[in-house]
């Protein structure tokens, strides 16, 4: 890659280039050389290691607050708790009905009749699948994480735009809170807040808070000098400018951040099962020890349902678009060139009628209250009543929805309880999609394929580097790193990293955490070999991106558990099913990425090379990928940081390395030696993701981006 | 900017009007009447179903018979359930198994009785409290398929080397596969053992019992050879038919401890691990400070006193794992037609 964009930097650099690459295959072959006299996996001498006990501070620290401060803790916790539980008892005690309403009618508030029919759709699969407690556990403990996130988020957020000190001092948390693997602190935070709940809301606001930290410091920094400058020769104070001004305007960049809290949020609550919280995310873990392939996927699909939904309502906020009233315009439920179909025009019959009703039905209904209310006020105020009128006539929606709701609780409390979702109603794909999974783990044509994959992938790629990066010695490595990070970034970060590694050297998980690099390493170079051509063909046909972007949705939002067991019935347990439910996880941002770096070429750069005689080839050789470089390394960058992350998962299923050294210490009740290995992932990614984003900037800067 | 400000407006009354609903909703509806507080335990629900079964049979006797509304929370197995449990967050959990736990060694300080005879003494802080056996005895093995078995007349562990190539993988190379005991912090110990008895298979740990269990499936769908560390009683067997190797009897020797804290001090072939497991006599554990209550005395005697078996668990996990069943109604139904077995489990 580094070559094509090379070549366009003209001749006067290609005698620097043939050093550059004389060194880089030195230092290789002396590597290999060195790979090669060592007996067995380098570590560093016993004597640094014996020396520094950082585990055993780290448990000491821990029983020290363990001691001293549980009872601040469990204050927390409790109140936490009282509130999560009534929450919980709300949804679950109430009718089914009532909480159908109460999804239903925001969604179709928000997004039209279009969300509102795919919010109905959600609770139905949640009811039918019988998988409607868990569910709303689910949802609540999602919610209330989601809400304390928010309110602590955009704090700090404020707090990050308004002093650089404050920003520079919360960018290094932030990283180690998205990239820390939730379980380090999920035990831990076991004894400290007690099980079930509060663990689990606190657990997730860790990973779920970065982005709406950033997104709120973003979006007030980015609003304009002019806005601010006319605002203040106005006569604004500072907090009035904050509040008048400043936020108001970065309030889509705040839904941004709360749409990605909430997807986040929900990727973590099905981890929160393992320390007693209930929800979806126990049923998919029972269901993946009992090797219930259909009912992990059923689980797993009621959150991917979930999270759509919430994902279109809260992207439906941050639009600026008026969607309602809605009839001003004929609703569509499938793309309008459909019309041309017959099937099509049936199924949209009843829909255009039924909104037809339903539209109906409000506007009067909207009406008469507003007269009813106008009629009354009048009598004492004659243009209050005109605008309270006014008011009420614009919510077309809101006034029906609240009647609503009140009928169904009233019908429910005096006339017939209504009581859970019916069992009558349930349609089960449980059967279908075992049945799908085991017929292909027979299939003979199937079995050759998944040897031969196996096989290639860890005798050609995960043994040779394996043996390769655990038998460097560790100060080479080392040596390295720092070599890396003083050509791309300069002295000072070549400097931390060196500091970064003897502290991982130091904790004794050298070997460990070079067996987590190769396991990254090979996954990141499949997701290149896959994701790469994927985009290229996504950037050329737009009916294939579009199909391509549904299934990497699923993909990111599908809980992992979900798909391991397939995985592991196809690959057998051990490193190679570790290494492809990594690229499975971590594929998306690449292809994305691809797609996108080379859609944003301006067709005039093609046009140009076209016009001189490029092949679509050349041109894509040639301009588009040097071009899109930038674009390609933050999607390289993205699927490492995904890869870093999902080694914590992989040990689940036969994965070795740091990961495992997780598990270790959490097995042993040893918040230490788990620490310390959790830290060494943090590090690594953060190494490599800064030498790639500085990489980036080189790029960007000649290319002159 | 009007237009989204209208809109704002118009959320914003949409939500207080649901949570005005919400609040009329809720004071509508009459108060369940508390249930009397000294008759309600927590109990832990492992995540593996035999120790779901029997934490259901326990759970569905105190509630049935003995008036006690038992909360219920599932929580998987580790050490996680230990410390809540000594935190008094859980009261109680059911089917402990000595072998794989060490934080039994370290947090009991009593006594294990069986059929009235001590089978072993522990002697740590008393975090947790002992509520006896459950009646369970699991066993651990080493297994072939029968169809493996047959095809190389394989008797015992002796002739597992002869055919160690049919057993390997790639990952193995030119050693047998065995697909053991999956978690770190159980201490199996496997490789030792294999080593020691001279097996030449390499033992490898796949991080869950779902791992191995999903790997050993997918092979005996394919009607592959393999070898599998597994424990009895486990749905496993219900659905697959399988043969132990029959490792060599389990035989103490003095002063082996093999733990990390001992240095993995060995005696060799003659004790753990190197030979077979010992007995798992599986038991209930609970915090000691719900159960020295005097309202707790009678579930504590019950505790004492149940003693579930092997063959009942098993009838009931072919009924849950294979034939799909919801285990609160699989479980009632054996209390239901089996009364006799038991009726003797309730205190007096």
């Amino acid at each position: 890659m580094s070559s094509e964009a090379d070549s366009i930097q003209g001749k006067s650099y290609s005698s620097k280039n043939i050093i550059t690459y004389s060194v880089i295959l030195i230092t290789f072959l002396v590597a290999l050389w060195l790979s090669f006299q060592s007996d067995g996996p380098s570590k560093m001498p016993k004597v640094v290691t014996d020396q520094f006990t950082f585990t055993a501070w780290v448990n000491e620290g821990e029983d020290y607050l363990k001691k001293n401060y549980r009872w601040i803790t469990k204050i927390i916790a409790s109140f936490i708790k009282n509130v999560y539980y009534f929450f919980e008892d709300f949804l679950i005690d109430s009718p089914w009905l009532l909480i159908a309403a109460l999804i239903f009618l925001p969604c179709l508030i928000a997004g039209g009749l279009r969300l509102g029919l795919y919010s109905l759709f959600v609770i139905y699969f949640w009811g039918a699948t019988g998988l409607w407690e868990p569910s709303l556990q689910t949802v609540a403990l999602m919610s209330l994480s989601v809400l304390l996130c928010v309110v602590f988020g955009v704090t700090l957020g404020v707090l990050c735009s308004q002093s650089d000190r404050f920003e520079n001092f919360m960018k290094p948390i932030l990283d180690t809170m998205q990239v820390m693997p939730a379980f380090v602190y999920l035990f831990p935070a076991l004894f400290f807040f007690g099980i079930g709940g509060a663990p689990a809301i606190l657990a997730t606001m860790i990973y779920s808070m970065p982005p709406i930290i950033r997104l709120t410091n973003t979006g007030i920094r980015q609003v304009s000098a002019e806005t601010i400058e006319s605002a203040t020769s106005f006569g604004s104070s500072k907090l009035q400018l904050l509040f008048k001004i400043k936020i108001p305007l970065s309030l889509p960049s705040i839904m941004m951040g709360i749409n990605q809290v909430i997807m986040m949020a929900l990727a973590l609550v099905v981890l929160a099962c393992f320390i007693g919280a209930e929800g979806i995310g126990g049923q998919v873990w029972q269901a993946i020890r009992r090797l219930d392939v259909g009912w992990a996927m059923e689980g797993g699909l009621c959150i991917l349902f979930m999270a759509i939904m919430f994902d279109r309502f809260s992207m439906s906020f941050s639009k600026t678009k008026q969607i309602l009233p809605s009839n001003v315009q004929k609703f569509y439920l499938l793309p309008q060139s459909w019309e041309k179909f017959t099937i099509a025009r049936i199924i949209e019959k009843p829909l255009e009628l039924l909104s037809g009703q339903i539209n109906l039905v409000c506007t009067n209904l909207t009406k008469f209250i507003a007269y009813v209310f106008e009629f009354f006020i009048s009598f004492a105020d004659r243009q209050t009543a005109k605008d309270i009128g006014e008011i009420i006539l614009k919510r077309y929606y809101v006034i029906p929805s609240f009647i609503l709701i009140l009928t169904i609780s009233f019908v429910d409390t005096y006339m017939i309880s209504i009581g859970s979702f019916p069992e009558e109603w349930r349609l089960s794909i449980r059967q279908p999609i075992t049945n799908s999974v085991e017929s292909l783990t027979v299939n003979p044509g199937f079995i050759a394929f998944t040897k031969a994959l196996r096989g290639f992938v860890y005798l050609k790629l995960l043994r040779p580097l394996d043996m390769f990066l655990t038998h460097v010695p560790w100060w080479y490595t080392l040596g390295i790193f720092a070599a890396i990070g003083y050509f791309t970034v300069g002295i000072r970060f070549a400097i931390i990293t060196v500091i970064l590694l003897l502290f991982i050297g130091a904790c004794g998980i050298w070997p460990q955490s070079m067996i987590t690099l190769s396991s990254v390493l090979v996954s990141v170079a499949l997701c290149f070999i896959i994701g790469v051509p994927l985009g290229i063909i996504a950037s050329y046909n737009e009916r294939f991106r579009n199909v391509q972007n549904v299934v990497l949705d699923a993909m990111q939002t599908l809980p992992y558990f979900c798909y391991l067991i397939p995985v592991l019935m196809f690959f057998g347990g051990g490193i190679v099913s570790a290494v492809l439910a990594t690229v499975i996880y971590s594929i998306p941002p690449i292809i994305r990425l691809t797609s996108l770096g080379l859609t944003q070429v301006s067709d005039t750069y093609s046009e140009v090379s076209r016009s001189f005689g490029g092949t679509l080839l050349q041109t894509l050789n040639k301009i588009k990928f040097p071009l899109a470089i930038p674009s390609l390394v933050i999607g390289f960058n993205q699927t490492v940081i995904m890869a870093f992350a999902m080694q914590i998962v992989t040990p689940l299923i036969g994965g070795k390395g740091l990961g495992l050294e997780v598990f270790n210490g959490l097995a042993r009740s040893d918040t230490g030696r788990g620490l310390a290995a959790g830290i060494g992932i943090v590090l690594l990614a953060i190494i490599i993701d800064r030498i790639s984003l500085a990489y980036t900037k080189k790029q960007r800067n000649a290319l002159g981006l | 900017m009007a237009e989204t400000k209208n809109k704002n407006i118009g959320i914003i009354i949409a939500v207080a009007v649901i949570v005005i609903a919400a609040i009329f909703y809720f004071t509508q509806k009459p108060k369940e009447v508390a249930v009397v507080e000294d008759k309600t335990l927590h109990a832990a629900i492992a995540d593996w179903t035999g120790g779901i079964i029997t934490c259901e049979v326990a759970v569905a006797i105190l509630e049935r018979e003995m008036g006690y509304k038992i909360k219920q929370t599932v929580f998987p197995s580790g050490t996680g359930l230990w410390e809540a449990i000594a935190a008094g967050e859980l009261d109680f959990a059911c089917e402990s198994w000595p072998s794989y736990a060490e934080a039994d060694d370290v947090m009991f300080n009593e006594d294990l009785l069986y059929d009235g005879k001590v089978v072993k003494s522990y002697k740590g802080d008393g975090t947790v409290d002992l509520l006896g056996t459950t009646g369970i005895i699991g066993t651990s093995d080493y297994w072939i398929p029968r169809y493996a078995a047959e095809k190389f007349g394989i008797k015992s562990w002796k002739d597992l080397n002869k055919y160690k190539n049919e057993f390997a993988t790639i990952e193995s190379g030119d050693k047998g596969r065995l697909i053991g005991c999956p978690v770190a912090g159980w201490n199996c110990h496997d490789q030792k053992r294999l080593d020691l008895l001279g097996i030449d298979f390499q033992a490898d740990e796949l991080g869950t019992e779902a791992a191995a269990i999903a790997e050993a499936k997918a092979a005996y769908m394919r009607e592959e050879p393999f070898l599998l560390y597994l424990w009895t009683p486990h749905w496993f067997f219900g659905e697959f038919d399988m043969v132990g190797v029959g490792l060599p009897e389990y035989a103490t020797c003095e002063g082996d401890t093999f733990t990390e804290a001992n240095n993995w001090k060995t005696c060799g072939t003659d004790g753990w691990p190197a030979t077979g497991w010992d007995k798992d006599y599986t038991m209930n554990y609970g915090n000691p400070g719900t159960f020295a209550k005097p309202e707790h005395a009678k579930a504590k005697a019950f505790f004492e006193k149940m003693k579930f078996e092997n063959n009942d668990q098993s009838a009931l996990l072919v009924e849950v794992d294979i034939n799909k069943r919801d285990v609160k109604e699989v479980v009632n139904e054996w209390l239901d037609k089996n009364p006799d077995k038991w009726k003797s489990w309730l205190p007096n």
